[in-house]
C-alpha cells in the first residue's frame, strides 16, 4: 500500500513537474521570437544593411524595454548557457 | 490630358531642371495647379526662379508652388518625433540608451536617403488630391530608379517584419495565457499598428507609381552618345518596374544658322544622333528644345515654357 501512495506521488511530482518545464520552454521561445524580432529590426547595428532600417527607428520607443532585457540576457553569461542546456533537456 | 505626376529624369547635366521647371510654368499658366518638386540634393530651382525656396511648400508664381526637399531637415524632424514620443512612454535610463541609437542613426548615409524617400511617398501619397500636377525634378537617373522601386521592397519587407512580430506575439499571449493574463496583446500592439500604418502608405504610393493613368517620365537628353546610352539603359531598368517612359526631351538642340567650322561640323554630329534617337526610340514622343543663349532665369523662363504649350496636351 506504501509503495502504491509513494509511485502516485511520484506520479503527480512528475506530471506537475512536467507541465513546469513546458511552460518554461514556450517562455523560452516567445523571448527567442522577440530576440529575433528585435535582431532584425536593428541588423543595422551589427553591421548587416537593412532597406528599412529607417523605419524601424520609430519602433524603438516600444521596443526599448525589450531591447534592455535582451542585451541584460546578453551580458549575462551564465544565464545564456542555462538557457542552452535547456535546449539539450540539461539541468546545470 | 498630361498625367497627373511627371517625374523629370536624366543624365547629370542635361538640363533637367531648365526642362520641368518650364513644364511647371506652363502647366501652371494652363490654369493647373502645379507643385515643383526638386529632389535633387544639389536643388537649382531656386537658382531659375531666383528666390529662396525652403524647408516647405512655398508659392512662386500663380498657380504654382514649389518645394526643394531637404533630406536632412526631414530626417531631423522625423527623429526628434521619435525622441518626444520616447519621453511619452519611457523612463528617463532607457531614453538615454535609446538616444544614442537615435544620434548613430541621424548621421548615417542610408538615413538621408530613406528620408527624401519618405518625403517623396508623403507627398505623392498627401498632395495628389491638392494639386493638378505633381512635377519632380529628380537626381541622375539611377538614384530616381532606386527611389521608385522602393515602395514595392520595402512594403514587402514591412510584411514579413509583420509576421514576425506576430509570431512573436502569438507565443507571448500563450505564455501569458498560462498565467491566466489573457488580453490580447496582438491587438493592441502599438508596434504592428505602425508598421502596418507604413505598409499601407507603401503600397498607396506603389499603386500610383504604377497607374499609367497617373504617373508618367520624361527622359531629357542631349543628342550626344552618353544621354543617349544611359536613356536606353534607363528605359530598360524602369520597363522591369513595369514604368513606361513615353515622352523624350532632346533638349540644346544647335540653331540651324550656324556658321564656322567647328559649329558645323558639331551640327552634323548632332544630327547623326538625332536620327539614331528617332529610330531607337521609335513610338515615344520626342520634344526638341533648343540651345539657350543665355542661362535659364526669371527673365526668360517664360519663352521657355512657351515651348510647352500644347505639347502635352
Amino acid at each position: 500500500m506504501n509503495k502504491i501512495m509513494e509511485n502516485i506521488k511520484l506520479f503527480f511530482k512528475g506530471a506537475t513537474d512536467y507541465k513546469g518545464k513546458s511552460t518554461a520552454m514556450l517562455e523560452k521561445e516567445a523571448n527567442d521570437e522577440m530576440d529575433n524580432f528585435i535582431l532584425i529590426c536593428f541588423a543595422d547595428n551589427l553591421g548587416i544593411p537593412l532597406p528599412i532600417s529607417y523605419y524601424t527607428l520609430e519602433l524603438l520607443p516600444y521596443l526599448a524595454e525589450d531591447i534592455e532585457r535582451w542585451s541584460g540576457r546578453m551580458m549575462d553569461r551564465k544565464n545564456i548557457w542555462m538557457e542552452k542546456w535547456g535546449d539539450y533537456d540539461m539541468d546545470p | 490630358m498630361m498625367e497627373k505626376i511627371v517625374f523629370f529624369g536624366g543624365k547629370g547635366g542635361v538640363g533637367k531642371t531648365t526642362c520641368s521647371s518650364a513644364f511647371a510654368l506652363q502647366s501652371a499658366k494652363s490654369g493647373k495647379k502645379t507643385l515643383l518638386i526638386s529632389t535633387d540634393p544639389a536643388h537649382s530651382i531656386s537658382d531659375i526662379f531666383e528666390r529662396p525656396i525652403g524647408l516647405e511648400i512655398v508659392n512662386l508664381r500663380e498657380n504654382l508652388d514649389g518645394l526643394e526637399i531637404d533630406s536632412d531637415y526631414e530626417s531631423e524632424k522625423y527623429i526628434s518625433g521619435i525622441r518626444k514620443n520616447l519621453h511619452n512612454i519611457l523612463s528617463p535610463v532607457i531614453v538615454e540608451e535609446i538616444n544614442r541609437q537615435l544620434d548613430a542613426a541621424s548621421v548615417s548615409p542610408g538615413t538621408q536617403e530613406s528620408a527624401m524617400f519618405d518625403k517623396m511617398i508623403e507627398i505623392i501619397n498627401e498632395k495628389s488630391s491638392e494639386y493638378d500636377q505633381i512635377i519632380f525634378d529628380t537626381a541622375p537617373t539611377g538614384h530616381t530608379i532606386r527611389l521608385l522601386s522602393l515602395p514595392e521592397l520595402l512594403g514587402e519587407w514591412m510584411e514579413s517584419l509583420m509576421k514576425k512580430r506576430r509570431k512573436a506575439l502569438k507565443l507571448k499571449q500563450m505564455t501569458n495565457n498560462i498565467k491566466g493574463d489573457r488580453e490580447n496583446i496582438t491587438e493592441s500592439d502599438p508596434i504592428l499598428e505602425t508598421l502596418g500604418r507604413r505598409k499601407d502608405n507603401m503600397e498607396k504610393a506603389r499603386k500610383i507609381i504604377i497607374d499609367e493613368d497617373r504617373l508618367s517620365f520624361v527622359f531629357v537628353l542631349n543628342a550626344e552618345k552618353l544621354p543617349i546610352e544611359e536613356t536606353k539603359k534607363a528605359i530598360k531598368v524602369l520597363e522591369k518596374y513595369n514604368l513606361k517612359i513615353n515622352n523624350l526631351i532632346v533638349n540644346r538642340i544647335l540653331p540651324e544658322s550656324v556658321q564656322d567650322t567647328f559649329w558645323k561640323n558639331k551640327k552634323i554630329s548632332e544630327k547623326k544622333y538625332l536620327d539614331e534617337i528617332y529610330t531607337t526610340f521609335e513610338g515615344k514622343k520626342i520634344i526638341k528644345l533648343p540651345l539657350l543663349q543665355d542661362d535659364m532665369r526669371v527673365s526668360n523662363i517664360d519663352d521657355m515654357a512657351k515651348k510647352f504649350e500644347g505639347v502635352f496636351e
